[in-house]
């Protein structure tokens, strides 16, 4: 059975693209324009990811609204932020009520569509036994590739997608020195220089919460950025 | 020219005044002068009535071609002179003197009256003194062969009498008379013959019952003993004019008839003065107490001018011929007026016709001192001079007060209006704002632009993000469905038309998150934890990564500072460098070296980047680093002015500031970094 995808946009033009690139990777997709109906509709059945824009119509704050009452109906129901917003205070705000994912809507569709792919496949590893070969060590690192989750020292550190890609990607090859471009290829997102040190920046801070004198990832200045083994 | 050097220029006008004021008083002077004089006129007048009643005294006329050239005047003397042939002891100035000509030089002569007697002085210019022999004198009718001085009685009708002064030597001299009764000495003559270098001089003293009404005197020169000589005389005819002296009945009733402080004059109708009393107050005596000299410039160049105070004095010779004497004389009454320039006094005078019958007989003059209107001006002009320097003063201190308040307001206030820019926040409060006059209609004005600058500025500055915020959701459209389409297996043209429509889409992306960049940095600066660095570990290995980026410059990296440790974002600083090394290769060409330097200076370290290439427009400098604004040629893309804005923004973020100038050749960017207590300042949306 098709995965089911909810789009709630209130840009008809946006939208639609959306559902059709959706539908054509195979998806069902169900799109609703503002805040109600989507609420109407998922109290009777939720759908297995949501794709949500802040924005919506006279509703400014309205998808982080419905980000925190569909959070509350379910803790593990994949949420995607895709809006024109890209100032960091949003970023943040998004993520913090729960959202897997915050992209701006200069995304690609194939970056997009890849996302998607790889929080069902996380939704998906979740449900199975935890498997031996997607799994990757570095010292007090551990990487389950599947899942795409974290763990530091034994403790999980709670990544969004992009965080995940970009921790795996300087993790693998510790030593080597990952610069932006390589790391915005790994993050499937195309990122300026600002989004990069805004990422790397909360994803220390994810670390030194679990441990506070996390310092494996070191800025190389004019760069980028390397994964020290500990 | 400054407001106070303008102002004090007008305060000038104030020297206005003491003209003024000398125009005044120089009216008053003038009317009050004319007042007196008419009053004088007024009492000549009635002079002249009362003396029309006694026409007897007044001489009688020359008959025939007579003149007054022909008269003698007879001096009275005031003290009686010694008989000694010398002039110095007589009661009169030399000017007394008449003189005639003579053969061998001038001839003068004085006639005077003391008591009973006539006194004769001559001074006879002689070459070659010949003196009488008993013989030459004693010769009855004949030529008298010598030199003398003949003294012509007349009483017409009847035949004139001579009486004649001859020397047999130096002394005393006996006086022949030649009358109808004969030649014979004249006992009562008492006269002295006195040689003097050049000539000779004869005084005699005659009784004046010998002479008749007419006088005049002959003066024979001879040069030799046989020959009668040459006659010089002081009438033209046979017979002399009327002997003319001043007359003891009118002078006593002058006497009585004069004021204090007045001179009266009587002449005759040929102008022989015939009485003289009194004296025009102290007018031609020197001014009482000294008058300043400034005080006496002021008169000579403010006080109407008038003729010298001498002119008043009665002729020396006896004979007045001024102007408005000679006019009374013609019968027009007349007046005039005399100052002296030293003393400031002035005297009026004023003459009137005396007619009998219709003739004129005579004329009265009076003279009269103006003290009074004199020191009435005299303390006018000098207190007017003291009020005026005070007021000149006054209005010039007051004036330049005023100026010095006003042209500081004014500069305060565009002082105020220059600095208001140049911050990173515009400042729209301004000094004189609460006043009412113009410069707080000018402070307002000003405040008023400068908000609207401010706002604008304000726009200006969240212009770029709020755009390109705006055009990211038409872009999304654009560019998913270009993705979309991409999918429905265009093949051939539509596929490439496709694939540039995407490449126009990234470019525009790309735009747009330059444009959002600034707000972004900003945001950035807001959260960011400063962190302790060296700049140099930082800046160094940065630079080695611009070799590889632009691989067509070279890129030089000193640091000479000892210690960089700073406080900071290190990302931050590097995002500047970017933004400025970026800058440096864009301006300049292949092979370049662009200089990259850390020194410390003035106020912390200075990080400077400096690149060759043409000068920075002189007229952009100040707004260089502001948003949207590019020296780019139009044109060129990606470059919305927005890199050097987000430089400026980080070196602010760090309490520093950026400037840029031409140097060596090129452009130097540089950015002063406070070391000390170096925080990230909160810039952005506050």
């Amino acid at each position: 059975m098709a995965k089911r995808i909810a789009i709630v946009e209130d840009e008809a033009a946006i939208r639609d693209n959306y559902a059709a690139a959706f539908r054509r990777e195979g998806y069902a997709v169900d799109a609703y324009d503002s805040r109600a109906p989507a609420l109407e509709a998922f109290a009777s059945r939720l759908p297995d990811l949501v794709v949500i824009d802040i924005n919506l119509k006279d509703d400014v704050e309205g998808g982080f609204e419905l980000c925190r009452e569909l959070r509350a109906q379910s803790a593990d129901l994949p949420i995607i932020f895709l809006t024109a917003r890209d100032s960091e205070f949003d970023a943040v705000s998004g993520l913090r009520l729960g959202a897997d994912d915050y992209l701006t809507k200069d995304i690609s569709l194939p970056h997009l569509m890849a996302r998607v792919a790889a929080l069902f496949r996380r939704l998906d590893a979740m449900q199975k036994p935890q498997g031996e070969n997607g799994r990757i060590t570095r010292g007090s690192l551990e990487i389950d590739t599947d899942r795409m989750t974290v763990q530091w020292r034994g403790i999980p550190v709670g990544l969004t997608l992009t965080e995940f890609w970009l921790v795996h990607a300087m993790a693998r090859y510790p030593g080597h020195v990952k610069n932006r471009q390589q790391l915005m290829d790994a993050a499937q997102a195309v990122l300026d220089d600002n989004t990069i040190t805004s990422h790397v920046k909360r994803i220390r801070r994810k670390f030194q919460a679990v441990d506070a004198d996390f310092g494996c990832i070191e800025t190389v200045y004019g760069m980028g950025y390397r994964w020290l083994a500990d | 020219m400054n407001l106070k050097r303008q102002l004090l220029l007008v305060s000038l006008l104030t020297l206005v005044l003491p003209w003024a004021g000398c125009e005044f008083i120089r009216e008053t002077e003038s009317a009050l002068r004319q007042s007196q004089q008419q009053m004088l006129s007024g009492t000549a007048r009635a002079l002249a009535e009362s003396l029309e009643r006694y026409p007897e005294e007044f001489p009688a006329q020359p008959k025939g071609n007579e003149t007054p050239a022909d008269q003698l005047y007879g001096h009275r003397l005031d003290t009686e002179p010694l008989i000694d042939g010398y002039f110095n002891d007589w009661s009169l100035p030399p000017d007394a003197l008449r003189q005639i000509r003579g053969t061998d030089g001038p001839i003068r002569f004085v006639v005077g009256l003391h008591g009973r007697y006539v006194y004769l002085y001559t001074a006879v210019s002689d070459d070659d003194v010949v003196y009488a022999s008993p013989s030459t004198i004693a010769i009855e009718d004949g030529p008298g062969y010598a030199d003398r001085v003949v003294l012509i009685s007349a009483n017409p009708p009847m035949a004139s009498e001579s009486l004649m002064f001859a020397a047999e030597a130096p002394g005393p001299v006996i006086a022949y008379l030649r009358s109808s009764f004969g030649f014979a000495p004249e006992p009562a003559v008492l006269a002295r013959w006195q040689d003097v270098a050049g000539g000779y001089q004869v005084e005699a003293r005659i009784p004046a019952n010998l002479l008749g009404t007419h006088l005049g005197i002959n003066v024979i020169n001879t040069s030799s003993e046989r020959e009668p000589g040459a006659r010089s005389a002081s009438f033209a005819g046979q017979v002399p004019g009327p002997f003319v002296t001043t007359s003891p009945d009118l002078m006593l009733l002058a006497e009585k008839l004069v004021q204090p402080g007045t001179r009266m004059l009587i002449t005759d109708r040929n102008g022989w003065r015939i009485a003289a009393v009194g004296s025009p107050g102290t007018a031609t005596q020197p001014a009482q107490g000294a008058v300043s000299n400034w005080l006496r410039i002021a008169y000579t160049a403010l006080v109407e001018p008038g003729t010298e105070p001498a002119f008043a004095e009665p002729d020396p010779s006896g004979r007045e011929r001024q102007p408005y004497i000679a006019a009374a004389l013609d019968g027009r009454s007349s007046e005039s007026w005399f100052r002296s320039i030293d003393s400031g006094r002035a005297i009026v005078a004023v003459a009137e016709p005396i007619s009998s019958n219709g003739n004129t007989i005579g004329s009265v003059v009076l003279q009269q001192g103006t003290d009074a209107i004199l020191s009435l001006r005299n303390a006018g002009l000098a207190r007017l001079m003291n009020v005026t320097i005070i007021a000149t003063v006054l209005v010039a201190v007051a004036l330049l007060g005023y100026a010095t308040w006003l042209s500081r307001r004014i500069r305060r206030l565009s002082l105020a209006a220059e600095q208001a820019v140049e911050g990173a926040a515009i400042r729209t409060a301004l000094p004189s704002a609460e006043s009412g006059d113009e410069i707080g209609d000018l402070s307002r004005s000003f405040s008023s632009v400068l908000g609207q600058l401010a706002d604008y500025n304000d726009y200006l500055r969240s212009l770029a993000s709020k755009l390109s915020h705006e055009l990211r959701t038409p872009l999304a459209i654009v560019t998913s469905s270009l993705e979309n389409l991409e999918h429905e297996g265009l093949e051939g043209a539509p596929a490439d038309y496709t694939a540039r429509a995407k490449d126009g889409a990234e470019r525009l992306r790309r735009i747009l998150n330059a444009m959002s960049e600034a707000s972004r940095v900003e945001e950035l600066m807001e959260h960011a934890e400063p962190e302790e660095f060296r700049l140099e570990s930082v800046l160094s290995p940065t630079v080695d990564a611009y070799r590889d980026v632009y691989p067509d410059r070279r890129f030089e990296f000193n640091c000479n500072a000892a210690d960089t440790g700073m406080r900071g974002s290190p990302e931050l600083l590097i995002q500047m460098l970017d933004k400025l090394v970026d800058n440096a290769a864009d301006f300049s060409s292949d092979g370049d070296l662009i200089r990259i330097s850390v020194e410390s200076g003035d106020g912390g370290l200075v990080l400077s980047v400096h690149n060759p290439g043409p000068p920075l427009p002189e007229r952009m400098r100040s707004q260089l680093f502001d948003s949207m604004v590019s020296v780019r040629a139009a044109g060129s893309d990606k470059h919305l002015g927005l890199g050097l804005y987000v430089a400026k923004l980080i070196a602010e973020g760090h309490g520093g500031r950026i400037t840029a100038e031409n140097a060596d050749d090129g452009v130097r960017f540089s950015v002063v970094l406070p070391v000390a207590d170096a925080k990230l300042a909160q810039v952005g949306r506050e």
